[in-house]
């Protein structure tokens, strides 16, 4: 490949082909090797790299929530769920702790028995479904593994007496009759009386004000009368002892 | 006797049910979810031919006369204009360099191919001649001079992006894909394996590049207008392929 003079007409816009042009001898054009590049050329190569446009700059964006569509298994929890909600007056939430499968079987049988069923339902199923109902306030019990103890009469309290001999669940909250309540407010709730017993109760405190009016209109003139009465027996007492009074005065007079 | 029996199978089989609703999951207390199928491939307009496994190449051209040819490097450099798409297959090997391929590759992609292909429901077709160049070897140990060697063998010229070989039938690429790359690890020059949708897309993604391309110095508008006497040390086959081509090898960062 040693250097040749070419003189050949060449049109002007496909650019100058140089009349003259030194090519170093060595290996062919194509080889089996990477040949190495001329330093002008790797020049050119580097100028000529591909620059990737940049990214838009990254503004705020709403955080718009797509709306996905629940798969027909979350559809299916969800309207158990619904149903649950809306046969049962009593629903207890309960954490759980490692509850071994005899415990839970125990469990089971003891609340069987007062007619409390147990519930397992996923909590993002859960979740979902209380973001659309009224139970909105329960959203924040349902974390970490949960348990529902679901009755159709409120036995609050024989729930509490078994929950007593299962340490490792730990009452978390209810929602009784359409009221949330809280553990203490459990407690206290198991503890009211009866229903009769505080209507009486009730019933009583009401109807103390009109008892007392009768009574307070005759205290007048019952005190004057319990005055004259004492009066009374004083002067039978006194009587003898000031009769003699008087006289001996009257004599000395 | 009987009467006592049933009774007693029946007060049984109540008990059971009765504790059934106690003892019923009590183990499995959540459910992982339900499995959706996406429906199956639709194969009906695939037509399977007769001679679904790969032919026969034969080592050496039936020629009359055998003729020694140049070198002609020039077959082996820059990208292919026309083998480069799908005829009737579904799945190929494209080159992505340029080489020579010889007999014994031939022989080991129709072996392997036809060895794990099912023929009732996949076929196989060359999109490759048999070997035709002439290659001459002057033997071991002899001196320069003295004429051109005798023909040694033949091969086939392939540029990059030519397609070698085409699956098709009733099979999905991830089915024939490790076969194909097993094949395609062997040749001598970079290979890849595509479908008609990736290839399409490996096009388009090259175009959009070459769209896209923030830097308003290109080796094309540099090398035509011959800017500082760069062409001194350029080829004219640089400028026909815009610097992604030198000698055989092709540069996909090139734009």
């Amino acid at each position: 490949m040693a250097a040749t003079l070419c003189f050949t007409f060449l049109p002007k816009q496909a650019g100058w082909l140089p009349l003259r042009q030194c090519v170093r001898y060595g290996s062919k054009a194509v080889t089996r090797h990477r040949k190495p590049v001329h330093f002008l050329k790797q020049k050119l190569l580097a100028i000529t790299e591909y620059i990737p446009p940049k990214p838009e700059e990254c503004f705020r964006v709403s955080r718009t929530r797509e709306t996905k569509q629940d798969s027909r298994m979350t559809a299916f929890i969800k309207r158990e769920v619904q149903a649950t909600f809306q046969q049962s007056k009593m629903i207890v939430v309960v954490q759980n702790n490692a509850t071994t499968t005899e415990d839970m079987l125990q469990l089971r049988h003891r609340l069987h028995k007062h007619d409390v069923s147990v519930k397992f339902f996923p909590n993002q199923v859960m979740r979902d479904f209380l973001s659309d109902s009224m139970h909105k306030n329960m959203k924040p019990l349902f974390i970490g593994s949960t348990v529902l103890f679901v009755s159709k009469e409120p036995k609050l309290k024989e729930v509490l007496q078994i929950l007593k001999s299962f340490p490792q669940l730990v009452l978390v909250g209810a929602c009784v009759d359409d009221t949330l309540m809280s553990r203490q407010g459990i407690v206290s709730y198991s503890k009211l009386p009866p229903l009769a017993t505080v209507q009486g109760q009730v019933l009583g405190g009401l109807s103390l004000l009109s008892s007392q009016t009768s009574s307070m209109l005759h205290r007048h003139p019952a005190h004057l009368s319990a005055l004259l009465q004492q009066y009374l027996k004083q002067q039978v007492i006194d009587g003898p002892s000031q009769e003699t009074g008087p006289e001996a005065q009257d004599s000395v007079a | 006797m009987i009467p006592l029996l049933k009774s007693a199978v029946c007060g049984l089989s109540s008990r059971a049910v009765g504790c059934g609703g106690v003892l019923q999951n009590y183990a499995t207390m959540l459910t992982s979810g339900l499995k959706t199928y996406s429906p199956l491939p639709d194969y009906s307009g695939v037509v399977i031919p007769e001679r679904t496994k790969l032919k026969f190449m034969d080592k050496v051209p039936t020629l009359k006369k055998v003729r020694r040819e140049m070198k002609r490097l020039k077959d082996i450099v820059g990208p292919e204009q026309r083998e480069n798409g799908f005829t009737s297959g579904q799945y190929g090997i494209v080159a992505m360099g340029g080489g020579y391929l010889h007999w014994g590759h031939m022989e080991m992609m129709r072996l392997t191919i036809n060895r794990r292909i099912d023929p009732r429901i996949t076929y196989a077709l060359w999109r490759i001649n048999a070997p035709y160049k002439p290659i001459t070897s002057k033997g071991l140990g002899k001196r320069m001079g003295g004429g051109k060697g005798a023909v040694d063998h033949y091969v086939t010229p392939v540029r990059c992006g030519r397609l070698l070989v085409e699956l098709g039938g009733h099979c999905e690429l991830g089915e024939v894909k490790g076969l194909l790359t097993e094949v395609a690890k062997k040749l001598p020059f970079p290979a890849k394996v595509v479908s008609r949708e990736s290839l399409a897309e490996m096009q388009q993604a090259a175009a959009a590049r070459e769209l896209n391309n923030q830097n308003p110095w290109t080796f094309s508008r540099i090398a035509t207008a011959n800017m500082l006497g760069i062409r001194k040390v350029l080829s004219p086959v640089d400028l026909r392929h815009h610097g992604r081509y030198t000698g055989k090898f092709h540069l996909p960062e090139r734009v």
